[in-house]
């Protein structure tokens, strides 16, 4: 864009104005500042007092923007870890249930030796052990288990085996 | 016989500690950087101040100034319209209180001063508010390219801003001051320069 001349009589005025500005020289107080910066340069590099600074608008705002970035990426972070934990252990239940080390059998049992005779009416029928015994008696092993079943393990003669056990003649075996 | 040293010699020993340099500096240029000064603000002494912090900041750190990237005075220039742009930029978070004539102290505020130090006539003086009316950016267009006299490319190096840039903001600037002026009535549009005019050319 090619600047035109002004207008004439901006001209005029403008150099009227320069012719003007021309004729003010520098006032003495001015002179006098400059003589002092050059006579003590050391003057201006003395350390300024500290003063507090306001901090500006847009650094508050931008600190404020990054605090909410980072609270942001951390709860993000920390919830993405969570969801990975859930689904590792998600996917460990998938695949270990039921544990190796878990049978449907129960780890625990205990056996019993309850004394029996036969009764009048011909059923196997506990009697206490320190009885005297008119008919041939039977030592009934029992099985009971942690999972509330029992079952009977055997019936021998009581004459086959040696009497063992507390006050029943209960001999309690874990197995 | 006297040596003078160029101004690049100046700051090298500027640079190098020699204050003297600054005084020479000071001057060469402070008289053009005063009227560019005295041009831009509404004081004299705000004017005055605007050279004094401008050569302090050239004290401060000479090692700024690139010899390939224009002259010295060019730089101060540069300098010196950052100093007045933070000055009017301050200037603004500032309130008037509202006082009476009689009770109100002489006022050394750059924007609150009525005295006019510059302008020797009432045209000139009509003429330099209806410049201090102008925005900040087409009064350093003014002020460098019609008043300094300095060439395009020299004010692009100190505004930093291509030439084309400059020929349109000056463009705009005297469109403005010529409407400005002739809202005051210092000039007729449509008719020669007055008498009075002519004389001062």
């Amino acid at each position: 864009m090619e600047t035109q001349d002004p207008h004439p009589h901006l001209a005029l005025l403008l150099k009227q104005y320069a012719r003007d500005l021309a004729q003010s020289a520098p006032s003495p107080e001015l002179d006098a500042r400059i003589d002092r910066l050059v006579a003590d340069p050391a003057r201006i590099f003395s350390p300024a007092p500290l003063r507090r600074r306001s901090m500006p608008p847009y650094a508050a705002a931008a600190g404020f923007a990054a605090l909410a970035i980072g609270a942001g990426v951390f709860i993000g972070m920390r919830l993405e870890h969570a969801r990975a934990v859930l689904a590792t252990a998600a996917a460990a239940h998938d695949t270990l249930w039921p544990p190796t080390d878990l049978t449907m059998w129960p780890t625990d049992s205990v056996s019993f030796k309850i004394p029996a005779e036969y009764s009048p009416q011909g059923t196997l029928v506990a009697v206490d052990p320190d009885s005297k015994h008119g008919s041939t008696r039977y030592w009934i092993d029992v099985v009971v288990s942690n999972d509330g079943t029992f079952r009977i393990e055997q019936i021998v003669p009581a004459d086959s085996t040696q009497k063992k056990g507390g006050r029943d003649g209960v001999a309690p075996k874990v197995r | 016989m006297k040596l003078v040293s160029s101004d690049s010699e100046c700051m090298a020993r500027l640079a190098t500690g020699d204050a003297n340099a600054l005084r020479e500096l000071y001057q060469r240029h402070g008289r053009a950087l005063l009227r560019f000064s005295s041009a831009m603000c509404r004081s004299r002494q705000a004017a005055e101040d605007m050279v004094h912090d401008t050569f302090v900041a050239l004290m401060r750190e000479p090692i700024c100034f690139d010899p390939a990237q224009g002259t010295v005075f060019g730089y101060l220039c540069g300098v010196l319209r950052h100093r007045v742009s933070r000055h009017f930029r301050q200037q603004k978070r500032w309130v008037a209180l509202d006082m009476d004539s009689d009770t109100a102290p002489v006022q050394a505020s750059d924007s609150q001063c009525p005295t006019d130090e510059i302008a020797r006539s009432e045209i000139t003086a009509a003429f330099r508010r209806a410049m201090l009316e102008l925005p900040l950016q087409h009064r350093e267009i003014i002020a460098l390219c019609d008043l300094e006299e300095l060439p395009y490319t020299a004010v692009a190096g100190i505004l930093d801003c291509p030439v084309g840039t400059v020929r349109s903001r000056l463009h705009r600037a005297r469109a403005l001051l010529t409407i400005r002026l002739a809202s005051l009535e210092l000039i007729d549009l449509e008719s020669e320069p007055p008498i009075a005019h002519r004389g001062l050319s």
